[in-house]
């Protein structure tokens, strides 16, 4: 298997989004129509009380070909959290899926600390009008921290496998000052839960199901899986978590793993390998990947450098 | 009826020397018995720091079998460690509740971390004790009941108990952060979750208790005890505004039920009430019934939510 890049499809400056946002659209996501494809993205606005983000969701409706735009979002797709809620400060990703002729959407939800600069746990939304507008089922998330997944928990990804739900997604291992004065930077990893109704779940009991490959102190993130002939794939990214930001050798790219049972993974980041190129839109950083199929061929959605402050690009699989 | 018959403060923090983390309150009594004392756990504050915040730590003191109102000893470090950075009981833990478990003693403990939109957050902790309660090992470091759907924030005061080989715990779940005059000021209600291991909880998901005040009264330390046939339930209850002071301030209820689940408030029945002047004047709260001796104690906070210590009252006859 081979990815063939396709350059990037879509740049959010170019673009009037809704909640005063005006750069990056990360973390893609498709929800695949029959006509078209509407590709739901994280984006900024500024927190007028202290200059700091907010993250929003937006989508943009593509053609089939991914390549024309049909149009953005025009109003608020769903609303940030209420006052001290997990979800306050931001929505970054959500993961949508059919399921039951509604739209779930899983949001990982940004609340900011004291002593470290955020919290995170995943919340469910529940759409009616076909992922134009999303409402939570509570103010509160479904998966958040516990007793050996102290904090951090985010960037679900879920799937319903043989009546089951599945979800992938990452946990916090640590927050750990990397060098003297600097401040506190988060180490998580990718794990897995289990649901009958995707509201309730049931974390794996052994925590990390993907092995490092940069040492303990590897993070990895947005776990994203498909299922081609009888075996699972999973995407994700992972980078160094210190000095990850500016140095593009320590920076995200994107892994990967297969499993035939859902329970033992293989890591095989070469294959297949999706590579930053030289001088391109994603030359220094690979991260955020979304994993979707339409029309028979399997298409990856990401990031590229400056984690998609200029949008984000697709990479389509050649199945030898 | 309940009639209770005060005794008067039976601990003074500022009475206690050599203990820079224990400066003042003695928040949450909570009770373990031993052949010769009791054992009274309680939530303490070093000084406030050059910001004015407070961290809680937990601690006890032993008061004679035969004479609670002498002091026997008072724990020489906190039961509990601090959290790490990040970790939910990084800035408290507080406050606690006990039990027996074979040669072990389970803690159940409130975690405070802080927040930037709202003062704080809270959510419950594990630990267990091989050396009858003195020091604590915490069960991970993270919680072990967090945030849900309709529990979004502030778990906290937890009280377990054990019933019919059933593991119980009442706790309260904060439904709103109101902004009064600026200030974010939490609003909680009672709630139960049940476990057959005392590790993983099956939540409840209702509010045990109808609300008096207001929609917005807040209500902590439901205190239960099974006795001739029903359950009861002693817990203290709040105006969501101003109630630092005596008019909103705290004051103990009561509820019965035979099932657990159905609670009949009945707050005329408490039998308790602030006094016409001291210590407990213009509040009480923080209710803990236990039983010794053939004698039925309450033991509980007086003004300022303990910050000058907590006193003991006695049934005056039979238990309704």
């Amino acid at each position: 298997m081979k990815w063939k890049k396709l350059g990037k499809i879509f740049d959010p400056t170019q673009h009037s989004l809704p909640n005063d946002c005006v750069q990056f659209a990360q973390s893609p996501q498709a929800l695949v129509f029959e006509d078209f494809i509407r590709i739901y993205f994280s984006t900024r606005a500024i927190d007028k009380s202290n200059g700091k983000f907010l993250s929003h969701i937006a989508f943009v409706d593509m053609k089939k070909n991914l390549r024309d735009i049909i149009g953005v979002s025009e109003k608020t797709v769903i609303p940030l959290g209420g006052l001290g809620c997990f979800d306050e400060h931001g929505i970054f990703p959500m993961n949508v899926m059919r399921h039951d002729n509604v739209v779930y959407g899983y949001t990982c939800g940004w609340n900011r600390r004291v002593s470290v600069s955020v919290d995170t746990a995943i919340g469910l939304a529940i759409s009616h009008d076909d992922g134009l507008t999303f409402q939570r089922i509570g103010d509160g998330p479904v998966l958040a921290a516990s007793a050996y997944e102290p904090f951090l928990v985010g960037d679900g990804f879920v799937k319903v496998i043989g009546g089951i739900f599945h979800m992938w997604y990452i946990f916090g291992k640590g927050w750990k000052s990397f060098a003297i004065d600097a401040v506190p930077d988060r180490v998580y990893k990718i794990g897995h839960a289990t649901s009958s109704d995707g509201i309730n779940w049931l974390k794996e009991a052994d925590g990390q199901i993907i092995t490092d490959r940069l040492g303990e102190d590897e993070s990895q993130a947005l776990p994203t899986v498909i299922d081609i002939d009888n075996r699972y794939y999973m995407f994700f990214c992972y980078r160094q978590s210190y000095d990850f930001r500016q140095n593009k050798q320590r920076g995200y790219r994107i892994g990967h793993a297969w499993s035939n049972d859902l329970v033992n993974w293989t890591r095989d980041d070469q294959n297949p390998l999706l590579d930053v190129t030289p001088g391109a839109w994603d030359s220094d950083m690979l991260c955020y990947p979304h994993v979707f199929e339409s029309d028979g061929k399997v298409y990856l959605l990401y990031n590229g450098n400056e984690f998609g402050r200029y949008g984000f690009g697709l990479a389509e699989l050649e199945i030898d | 009826m309940f009639k209770w018959h005060k005794l008067g403060k039976v601990f003074t923090p500022q009475d206690v020397k050599g203990r820079t983390w224990l400066k003042e309150f003695a928040q949450a009594p909570a009770t373990l018995l031993f052949d010769d004392f009791v054992r009274v756990y309680f939530s303490c504050r070093p000084l406030a720091d050059e910001n004015g915040q407070y961290i809680s730590h937990s601690a006890y003191v032993d008061l004679d079998r035969v004479n609670l109102f002498k002091v026997r000893q008072v724990s020489k470090q906190p039961i509990l460690s601090l959290g790490g950075l990040g970790e939910f009981d990084e800035f408290g833990t507080y406050p606690v509740s006990v039990i027996r478990h074979g040669v072990e003693v389970r803690a159940y403990y409130a975690g405070w971390t802080r927040c930037e939109s709202v003062p704080f957050n809270v959510a419950i902790g594990m630990a267990t004790s091989v050396d009858a309660g003195k020091t604590f090992i915490k069960h991970g470091n993270g919680p072990i009941l967090s945030y849900s759907p309709d529990e979004p924030f502030v778990l906290s005061g937890p009280k377990i108990r054990r019933f019919n080989n059933i593991w119980y715990l009442w706790y309260i779940a904060g439904r709103k952060w109101k902004l009064v005059a600026g200030r974010a000021e939490p609003v909680y209600k009672i709630r139960m979750a049940s476990s057959s291991d005392g590790i993983h909880w099956h939540k409840q998901n209702k509010d045990l208790i109808e609300s008096r005040l207001e929609d917005d009264e807040a209500q902590a330390s439901p205190d239960v005890f099974y006795a001739h046939g029903k359950y009861h339930m002693f817990f203290c209850y709040r105006y969501s505004c101003d109630y630092r002071g005596k008019d909103n301030g705290y004051r103990i209820g009561y509820a019965s039920s035979v099932n657990l689940i159905d609670w009949l408030r009945d707050d005329s029945k408490a039998g308790i009430d602030v006094s016409e002047q001291g210590w407990d004047a213009e509040m009480i709260s923080y209710p803990h019934v236990f039983e010794l001796d053939g004698q039925i104690y309450l033991a509980y906070l007086g003004n300022q939510v303990g910050r000058h210590g907590f006193g003991l009252a006695v049934l005056d006859g039979k238990l309704g």
